[in-house]
């Protein structure tokens, strides 16, 4: 009896204290100090990288590819930008990096004049180093610019056209209202090849946006120009709205679609065979070229940079190569 | 010896300890907390303070370019410190997460207070056009100071989130850790309480059984009280108290006892002087008749008549003055000898006695009149009522350190009770003896005398005859004090 009773004490007693001692050790293990994350000595430059278009699919591989490289440079690099191609907010971005004196800025051109001013008088004035990346804007004294050759893209667009629908037919080519220097370059491209076939007739829908005024566009153009036998879309962002419109009004397969970049829904689109080619760019070498030449002139070792631009890997993709 | 105060002082310190280390813990902890706190505090009232610095500032730039006076140049001038102040301080919050954002902040702060000097020099210079475009400029900073400041508070949040989230489960730790401790303490206490109190009345109730003990007259108890503090120490004086009383009780009971047996002695002595005064009559008369007589038969020739008068005077004598002194076994068996041929005389062949001595024995003490009545009584039993009479046969033979004495009859025998009675004392016939002295007469001297038990014994069975057997010890083991003078 005695034994029980003292058995069942001491174990008691046991149970009592490894709870508290657990308790105790859970309260005192802890960390006095705010948690330091240390400071990288090595981080020498601070880039930045500013798009109108945030969390898409083409500007998210740009933006890992640009990480990746600055990492490996050492430098450290933020992503900011506007949603939806709003570009008083890029631009309040820009001033903003130019503010804060950036050793570097990399950013997606836009051909306004603000813009433009930013770049030639206030970061100038910071002594500011701004390569294009993207599409460019030549007349705003940027150091360089990286990306796609948009002429020769357009020029592929327009011959893969000709292959496809014979010398003879109406395009109508689908543009929106920004007057993007990219933009202007691929229907200039698109222009330069179709000029040497008389039968082909071009047509321009200019529009802004929006799905609304897409599909506006579309059906006013399409009852205007019922004969239509190719769409270009200038801008893939149209591309979408364009197809639906098309597809909602007869069967799309006979008509001869194409546009620009490479958007998981555009591929979708080109699987479904709704779209005959795309152009395809090349985000990661962007990324990766415009943030290495960036660290090549901020270090000196590539004075000065060509200020044609570094122009990086098209490719047309067809509906018959979609898997 | 303040062992009981000892341990009432080492609970009290225990517990105070206890306390004064949860309570110090406690403190401590408290105080980290609160350090804490203020450090987080500290990191966003900074980071606001640039924001409302920033737009201190701006106020008062407006302020001038509107009215420039002295003394909003002055306000402006104070507040501009106090936006690098902050800048000074924010940039101290640097860490491997908001590095990046950080420099920016301080950057944006410069280009602020830049542009800020542009607009003063500007309006110094009268280019109000300039200096409403700086100062336009110095707003749109400010507010993108102020979004910056959101996007560093952001930050913060997302790197410390943890951080935050560990306090908040500390605390909740700490309540749990509060209900845990105080279980336990108190049941530690409540066993340590309990132990304490049980190794101070665990002896003290010990004491007190021993006392009950004591006080019904047990005192043959040992008492054990197996502590280290005082009440072992009274268990102790109480122990040696007890084996005192025990020691004395039993030396009284020895003296009650010696006193007991000189009582006794004495008593017997009484009986056998008064006995031999009742024969002391006329002892000189019934001597001198005797002697006259025995002269007289010698005279007449009857030689034997004269032998037996003077064998009767002579036994009488003996047994008058022999009683309260040693005597030697040679004596006793000489009287012996006179009384058989009494006897003889009386049963002629009825009675047959067989002496078997070794005389080198015979110098060994003995009370008198002790073999005589023995004799008497084999007589008595074993020859007087039968009719063909019988043996009487008496040994004294050396046994080692002793001298065995035999006197072996072949009568009837005696009752296994009756010898039982006979040694223990208690037997009480006196008739028909000569000398008036019983067998229990006998062994209650012989007793005495040698001071043993067994110097007698009977063995006897019915109809095989009586053996008493003396075992007599060569030397008394100590003197009696009554070496009396012949009465004779």
């Amino acid at each position: 009896m005695r034994k029980t009773i003292v058995l069942l004490l001491g174990v008691i007693g046991a149970v009592l204290i490894w709870f508290t001692s657990v308790s105790a050790y859970r309260v005192f293990s802890v960390d006095w100090q705010l948690p330091q994350t240390p400071l990288q000595q090595s981080a020498e430059y601070r880039l930045v990288l500013i798009t109108q278009e945030l969390e898409t699919p083409f500007w998210d591989k740009v933006a890992a590819a640009a990480r990746e490289e600055a990492a490996k440079h050492g430098a450290m690099l933020a992503v900011w930008g506007s949603y939806n191609n709003d570009s008083d907010e890029f631009l309040k971005k820009l001033e903003i990096a130019i503010h804060s004196r950036m050793d570097g800025i990399i950013v997606q051109g836009l051909d306004t004049d603000t813009f433009k001013e930013l770049v030639k008088y206030k970061a100038a004035s910071y002594g500011i180093p701004v390569i294009t990346v993207g599409s460019d804007v030549p007349d705003s004294l940027r150091r360089t610019y990286v990306g796609s050759d948009h002429f020769r893209a357009g020029r592929m667009i327009a011959r893969q056209l000709v292959e496809d629908m014979g010398p003879e037919g109406t395009v109508i080519l689908v543009r929106d209202s920004g007057n993007a220097h990219y933009q202007e370059q691929r229907l200039n491209g698109i222009r330069s090849v179709l000029e040497s076939y008389p039968g082909i007739e071009l047509r321009y829908a200019e529009t802004q946006g929006t799905r609304e005024q897409v599909i506006a566009a579309m059906q006013d153009l399409m009852n205007r120009s019922p004969d239509v036998q190719a769409f270009i879309a200038a801008n893939a962002n149209l591309t979408a709205a364009m197809v639906q419109e098309i597809g909602r009004r007869s069967r799309v397969q006979p008509y001869h679609i194409y546009s620009f970049d490479d958007s998981p829904d555009m591929l979708t689109l080109l699987r479904d065979g709704l779209i005959d080619g795309i152009i395809e760019q090349s985000p990661e070498a962007m990324g990766r070229i415009s943030i290495s030449l960036m660290i090549d002139w901020l270090k000196g070792e590539k004075l000065p940079l060509d200020s044609g631009g570094y122009h990086t890997e098209i490719r047309l993709r067809k509906a018959v190569d979609a898997p | 010896m303040n062992r009981i105060q000892y341990k009432i002082l080492s609970l009290t310190g225990i517990v105070l300890f206890i306390m004064a280390a949860i309570w110090m813990t406690l403190t401590y902890y408290s105080r980290q907390t609160q350090e804490q706190y203020n450090e987080i505090l500290q990191r966003y009232l900074r980071m606001n303070e640039v924001t409302g610095a920033s737009q201190q500032t701006i106020t008062d730039l407006n302020n001038y370019l509107i009215r420039p006076t002295q003394e909003h140049l002055g306000q402006l001038e104070g507040s501009m410190e106090r936006l690098r102040q902050a800048k000074y301080d924010v940039y101290a919050l640097r860490n491997g997460d908001n590095d990046f954002d950080l420099t920016s902040y301080t950057n944006l702060i410069d280009s602020l207070l830049d542009a800020a000097n542009r607009a003063l020099m500007f309006q110094s210079q009268t280019a109000t056009e300039d200096s409403n475009e700086a100062f336009n400029e110095a707003t749109r900073i400010s507010r993108s100071i102020s979004d910056m400041t959101l996007t560093l508070l952001d930050t913060e949040l997302k790197t410390y989130d943890r951080f935050y989230r560990g306090i908040i489960e500390r605390s909740t730790e700490l309540n749990r850790l509060g209900i845990w401790l105080l279980l336990t303490i108190t049941f530690l206490l409540l066993i340590f309480a309990y132990w304490f109190a049980l190794s101070i009345t665990r002896p003290v109730q010990k004491l007190t059984q021993a006392a009950k003990e004591l006080s019904r007259g047990h005192f043959d108890r040992k008492i054990e009280v197996s502590s280290n503090d005082e009440i072992a120490f009274l268990a102790k004086m109480f122990e040696r108290m007890r084996v005192n009383i025990n020691n004395l009780i039993t030396e009284i009971q020895q003296k009650a006892q010696l006193e007991h047996e000189l009582q006794q002695s004495k008593l017997l002595l009484q009986e056998s002087r008064y006995r031999s005064l009742q024969s002391q009559i006329h002892p000189h008369f019934l001597f001198n008749t005797l002697d006259t007589l025995s002269k007289k038969a010698y005279l007449e020739g009857a030689e034997e008549t004269s032998d037996l008068l003077a064998s009767v005077a002579g036994l009488l004598r003996y047994s008058l003055r022999r009683m309260d002194r040693s005597v030697t076994l040679y004596e006793e068996v000489r009287v012996l000898r006179q009384y058989m041929d009494i006897q003889t005389a009386r049963f002629a062949d009825r009675l047959r006695f067989v002496e078997e001595i070794d005389e080198s024995c015979l110098y060994v003490e003995i009370p008198g009149l002790t073999l005589q009545p023995i004799v008497e009584n084999a007589v008595i039993h074993a020859v007087e009522p039968m009719e063909d009479g019988g043996t009487i046969t008496f040994r004294v033979a050396n046994d080692g350190d002793r001298i065995r004495v035999e006197i072996e009859d072949n009568g009837p025998g005696i009752p296994a009770d009756k010898i039982a009675q006979i040694l223990k004392g208690s037997a009480q016939e006196t008739e028909g003896h000569t000398t008036g002295i019983g067998i229990g007469n006998v062994v209650q001297r012989l007793r005495l005398f040698y001071g043993q038990e067994d110097v007698i014994d009977i063995e006897s069975g019915p109809g095989s005859g009586t053996k008493v057997v003396l075992r007599l010890p060569r030397w008394r083991r100590y003197e009696t004090d009554d070496q009396r003078t012949d009465r004779g």
